[in-house]
């Protein structure tokens, strides 16, 4: 995989949308709608492996910047009929902006200190939304992405945009996000994760060098958070709770915190669970107590036992061995 | 001035119990280096605990040490069968940084997700043993009840208890030795695992008083997903990151900063800014002091 060129890279992604496009054609309603969240958890999750698997900062926080982005999406749409793609962009510019802030405190804390500070914005900042009046309080405010153009036929549901708004998002941030980790400032990340002060001998500016680690995974947070609204249709300080920060996280383990190619695994699981959870519910027949708690418990656990025994994610596990594998056939 | 003693005495009430609970967080970071986000999940079983003593025996008196010994148990539990686990296998490569978090944010899911199964979602209610009506002076009431004042006087002791545990015991000793340098420690004859998992356990029953005067404070009623678990969450864990975590006295007087400022700020400014005049506290805090205000600056890196 390697070995291929960025430009076979990028062919690579084409091939990639072409599928989901098929794809998109050819499954119901319910389906569709799934996809459009996996691409929303997809793009999210990916945030939280730039920064926590790369450029090894911890965040409990990503929910609120998610919310960051979605509220300034829907504002910018509802306020000044910002046309779609636009509107995406500002979500992403101003949680970027956001995520600077809050990584130049970052840069100064570490390990403990940062995972509090960004738990208390996780639960501080969507509360806000009752503060001021243009944020509409904890009904929220509707966010409508208007109708998919009528070029697209009369069987275009509104679900199937989504998913290709969605999609297309999700591969536009992977593409983005995979080249950016494969860059330089990838590996001054990289660089800095291992060793702060061998980082800093060989010249890198390591504060500075994760002060743009979060900008850029806060950029990416508040495209997912505005990806979300869209597909909820409604902005509100619910739809950010603090368990959706805790989710990411899980998504992210799951994944295998830095291995990016994992990233789908991640989201996959986080939408399969509830659906799993409940053919579980059924075909047992559990009490209903057990059933509402059900994705919950599934979730916690799966995290615990990945945590415990694939602790760097699947894809790296299956790395490790392949490498063990040839280093055996060497001898 | 009537209400501004008012508020230095919620404010001092909310801060002993946010300094319960950090306490419990320090006692498991000094003896893991562990931050435990499941310590509020924990806190809240213990309270379960204390809930299903109270129905047996319907007396606080008995319910508080239930909720203490059986707080202790799930700790020193989770401390045998988990922790010890999580640093064997999952200490090398990328995820070494956050894998104690990530497991104890599991941890967390999984306890709150246990005890909805097992109690429901629904309102329990626990009864403390003197009145939570404030007194009177003239016409006018106190926001100071017998139950603030037991309160106070219970976290006074614990804390008491505490800290003569800690500098005039042998015990104490072999705690802060294994906080120290777990390796010199073992070295010299320390038993560093079996004082982890009393760390772990003197937090779990710190953590349940926490809980148990948290939920008589309030209005009575507590559930999985009630507002006083989230504060309690997010509150102990503030201030014994104000305080430092390295030291007990640290996580008295973060506790006792954040209960009074949030005091003040929901009185004088605006009682919306409930969840996030924390999280404006600590980041003020941790720019001026980023390790703390009793705090080692070589522990940040920890």
């Amino acid at each position: 995989m390697d070995k291929l060129k960025g430009a076979n890279k990028l062919g690579l992604y084409v091939v990639s949308g072409f599928i989901l496009f098929l794809l998109g054609n050819r499954v119901d309603e319910l389906r569709v709608y799934q996809g459009a969240s996996i691409a929303v958890f997809v793009v999210a999750i990916s945030s939280i492996i730039l920064l926590t698997g790369y450029s090894g900062q911890v965040s409990l926080g990503h929910g609120a910047l998610m919310a960051i982005g979605a509220y300034s999406a829907v504002i910018s749409r509802n306020s000044f009929h910002t046309p779609v793609i636009l509107t995406f962009v500002i979500a992403v510019l101003i949680a970027a902006i956001g995520g600077a802030l809050l990584g130049a405190a970052a840069a100064r804390l570490s390990g403990p200190y940062l995972a509090g500070t960004t738990l208390a914005l996780a639960i501080g900042l969507p509360s806000l939304a009752n503060q001021f009046s243009i944020l509409g309080g904890e009904q929220g405010i509707f966010f409508d992405v208007g109708f998919p153009p009528p070029s697209l036929g009369e069987g275009f549901t509104q679900y199937k945009w989504f998913f290709w708004i969605a999609a297309l998002a999700a591969l536009i941030s992977m593409w983005l996000v995979a080249n950016i980790l494969r860059s330089r400032f990838g590996r001054n990340w990289r660089a800095g994760r291992s060793n702060e002060t061998a980082a800093a001998l060989s010249g890198i500016n390591v504060s500075r060098s994760k002060i743009l680690a979060f900008t850029i995974s806060a950029g990416v947070a508040g495209l997912a958070g505005a990806l979300l609204s869209m597909t909820i249709g409604i902005v509100s300080p619910s739809a950010f709770p603090l368990t959706l920060s805790f989710s990411l996280l899980t998504g992210a383990v799951l994944s295998g915190v830095s291995t990016l190619s994992g990233v789908m695994i991640g989201a996959v699981t986080l939408v399969a669970i509830p659906e799993i959870a409940d053919a579980v519910a059924t075909r047992i027949g559990v009490s209903e107590r057990l059933t509402t708690n059900l994705p919950g418990l599934m979730v916690s656990t799966l995290l615990i036992l990945t945590v415990l025994f694939v602790p760097n994610g699947p894809v790296e596990q299956h790395r490790t061995r392949q490498a063990r594998k040839a280093a055996r056939e060497k001898h | 001035m009537f209400q501004l003693l008012n508020t230095i005495l919620i404010g001092i009430t909310a801060g002993a119990i946010y300094s319960l609970m950090a306490t419990a967080i320090v006692l498991v970071w000094r003896s893991t280096r562990v931050i435990n986000f499941a310590q509020a999940g924990m806190a809240l079983l213990s309270t379960y605990f204390g809930y299903e003593a109270m129905v047996h025996f319907n007396s606080f008196w008995i319910a508080l040490p239930v909720a203490m010994v059986g707080g202790a148990a799930v700790a020193a539990l989770i401390e045998l069968v988990f922790m010890r686990l999580l640093v064997k296998r999952s200490s090398t490569g990328p995820i070494a940084a956050v894998a104690p978090i990530i497991a104890t944010l599991g941890l967390l899911g999984l306890i709150k997700g246990l005890i909805s199964t097992f109690w429901g979602g629904a309102d329990v209610r626990l009864v403390g043993p003197v009145t939570n009506i404030g007194y009177s002076i003239g016409d006018k009431t106190l926001a100071f009840s017998p139950l603030k004042l037991l309160t106070l006087c219970t976290v006074v002791v614990l804390m008491l208890l505490l800290t003569v545990l800690f500098q005039k015991s042998n015990i104490g000793l072999s705690l802060r030795a294994s906080a120290y340098s777990p390796e010199i420690a073992r070295l010299s004859g320390v038993k560093v695992d079996f004082v982890r998992t009393l760390g772990w356990s003197l937090a779990g029953a710190s953590g349940a008083v926490a809980g148990m005067f948290q939920t008589v404070n309030g209005n009575g009623a507590f559930s999985p997903e009630s507002i006083e678990f989230s504060l309690l969450l997010i509150s102990g864990f503030i201030a014994a990151i104000i305080g430092g975590l390295e030291s007990l006295i640290g996580a008295v007087i973060g506790g006792l900063v954040l209960g009074l400022v949030v005091s003040f700020v929901l009185m004088y400014i605006s009682s919306s800014l409930f969840f996030i005049a924390p999280f404006l506290i600590l980041l003020i805090i941790l720019f001026i002091r980023p390790q703390g205000i009793i705090g080692v600056k070589a522990a940040r890196r920890g």
